[in-house]
């Protein structure tokens, strides 16, 4: 058996430990702290309580915590807090991170393996930590021929592109971080950047199993956005508006799924294709170009890589969401704030705290959010699904699919809408209510 | 005085359109050529005309650009273009695109266009849309035929009677 550390003293270990400790405590102190303080004086701070909130007031607020949530409030209603935290960037990568452990385990249950089980206690659930930071300790290698500002920019492009179309999603009503008057149309320019990404990377590798993935990936994603465009047109003439906040808030008596049954579909296949998920992986064919146009990518850039194409996917997934199964529309299952703690303070026994600001989010957001997030999990799960089922189709089959099959049915689609609008059945001043 | 963002976008639409023709790499060409169809999406958008930039930037950046830089890479550069080093062409070029740029310049300096101002809002992309299909109908529908035959046009010359024969898919 061997040892890992020979050397291991338990002494050193907790000696080394108190030396950085001592060390960050010193910076912190002589570095850190009036670094702070100077930021914070050119920050245009919130006014809190009738009294400008300045860096020092900052600090002392921070040790009581009745006074922190009014500078929390302050904090979400900033435009950072939304394109950093909820309805932007993290709150994606949160939904991305999951996807990929889900996937794994749900793929190995369904083909009858483990599938991730040592690390963590329970059911593998550390794997995704170690996977990241297996990742992060890589080292980076860059082909000898390769074009190298593209090779370098193209995986930071990528995660960009990406959660540009993540702040185009409304998650609740109010929270979305882009309120484009035109989102849908916004929709389709931000997805029209990922073919030019994935090529440009897959030149620049000078490889040839790249290249091949890349063309493939060209070939389909730029054929595929046909039908994935006009499948959405049928929402638009139901609507009237191109505005995702809109279109989502239009559903509240009803998804569009009920009566589009046939663009939900086209726009589900066309999703696969555009997410270059099974049976559609042609680019990323592992039994027959390696890697396809991710072979070259090692350490982090193929972890950047692999983060952008799952927040796509959980993009594309709200994306389905808000279009045709309405959104954050649902039953109100979040039970209200309670009264008395607004009014009484929280009871302790003798002791009686009272927090100001409290309700930290309303009870539309909470149950809004809830119903979009299952929704979401439900459509992100049934694009894993295939994988565990169907076999890779040939590149033939899929452009014979794409332009003669679903733009067909994405005519009738559209054609649908129409008919439902002139019918008077739907539409401004139909006979269904909206 | 000018607006800075119109001049950051000037000198970006500008530049990239000069490094799109002079560079001697036909990807990095074609990626500067996407710079300039984005800095025009740009001015759009200063004109309040999203819709139109944002359909500049779906089109033109999402699908021509595309279509360059894939048939750039498909293609052999050896073999479709001959190097012409010839310092006299290359001055006359400079020359002409100066005497052209200069002549516009001072065609639209003399029109007037400085003197228009105007409180009223941009046209709404609705407004467009309905004009398509009442007032101007025959242009659309011309349009469309025209786009439709050339689709076509475009399928019959790209078949392939060779495959087809030996009962190969074509598609």
């Amino acid at each position: 058996m061997s040892v890992i550390a020979p050397d291991f003293r338990l002494s050193g270990f907790i000696r080394s430990i108190l030396d950085n400790a001592f060390w960050a405590l010193l910076l912190a102190n002589l570095v850190g702290i009036p670094a702070i303080m100077m930021v914070l004086f050119y920050i245009e701070m919130p006014v809190i309580n009738g009294e400008l909130l300045t860096p020092f007031l900052a600090f002392t607020w921070l040790a009581d915590p009745s006074r922190i949530l009014p500078i929390v409030h302050a904090f979400m209603a900033t435009d950072l807090f939304r394109v950093m935290a909820f309805p932007g960037f993290g709150f994606a990568a949160l939904i991305a991170a999951g996807t990929i452990f889900v996937e794994r385990k749900l793929l190995a249950k369904l083909q009858l393996r483990v599938g991730p089980f040592y690390c963590g206690k329970i059911e593998g659930i550390l794997q995704l930590m170690g996977d990241g930071l297996k990742l992060i300790s890589k080292e980076i290698i860059i082909p000898a021929k390769a074009d190298k500002p593209i090779f370098w920019v193209a995986p930071v492009i990528f995660v960009a592109t990406a959660a540009a179309f993540v702040a185009l999603i409304p998650v609740a009503p109010g929270w979305v971080v882009a309120d484009v008057d035109l989102g849908l149309i916004a929709v389709f320019a931000v997805i029209g950047f990922f073919p030019i990404i994935t090529i440009l990377s897959a030149w620049s590798a000078n490889s040839k199993f790249p290249f091949i993935g890349g063309i493939r990936a060209l070939f389909q994603m730029v054929s595929f956005e046909i039908p994935l465009i006009l499948s959405l047109l049928g929402v638009v003439i139901l609507t009237g508006t191109l505005n995702l906040s809109e279109i989502a808030a239009s559903q509240s008596v009803f998804p569009w799924i009920i009566f589009l049954p046939v663009g939900a579909v086209v726009f589900f296949t066309t999703m696969l294709a555009e997410l270059e998920r099974i049976p559609f992986d042609l680019p990323e064919a592992e039994s027959e170009i390696v890697a396809g146009w991710l072979t070259e990518f090692s350490g982090m850039m193929y972890g950047l890589v692999q983060l952008g194409t799952y927040l796509k996917l959980y993009a594309f997934a709200a994306l389905f969401v808000v279009l045709f199964l309405g959104g954050w529309h649902g039953p109100m299952v979040v039970p209200p704030f309670p009264e008395e703690i607004l009014t009484e303070g929280i009871v302790m026994g003798p002791v009686t705290a009272k927090i100001p600001g409290l309700p930290l989010f309303t009870q539309e957001m909470l149950n809004g959010t809830l119903w979009f997030v299952l929704k979401t999990v439900g459509v992100i799960f049934f694009i894993l699904l295939p994988r565990g089922v169907f076999p890779r189709i040939r590149i033939d089959m899929l452009l014979n699919l794409g332009w003669s099959k679903l733009i067909g049915l994405a005519f009738v689609n559209i054609f649908i809408a129409l008919g439902l609008l002139y019918a008077g059945v739907l539409g401004p001043g139909g006979m269904l209510p909206q | 005085m000018a607006d800075p963002v119109f001049v950051v976008l000037a000198v970006v639409t500008v530049g990239s359109a000069i490094a799109a023709l002079e560079l001697r790499s036909l990807v990095y060409g074609s990626i500067a050529l996407m710079g300039t169809l984005g800095g025009i999406a740009g001015f759009f958008l200063l004109l309040d005309a999203t819709f139109v930039a944002l359909f500049q930037l779906a089109v033109y950046v999402g699908s021509i650009a595309v279509l360059i830089l894939f048939t750039v890479m498909l293609v052999k550069r050896e073999l479709i273009f001959k190097k012409i080093e010839d310092k006299r062409r290359k001055f006359a070029g400079v020359a002409l695109m100066l005497v052209t740029m200069v002549a516009l310049g001072a065609i639209f300096i003399d029109s007037g266009i400085k003197d228009i101002t105007t409180d009223e809002p941009p046209v709404d992309f609705r407004e467009i849309g309905s004009d398509f299909v009442t007032y101007y109908w025959p242009a659309l529908i011309l349009m469309g035929l025209i786009l439709a035959g050339s689709v076509t046009g475009a399928l019959v010359l790209a078949r392939r009677e060779d495959i087809e024969e030996n009962g190969q898919r074509t598609s």
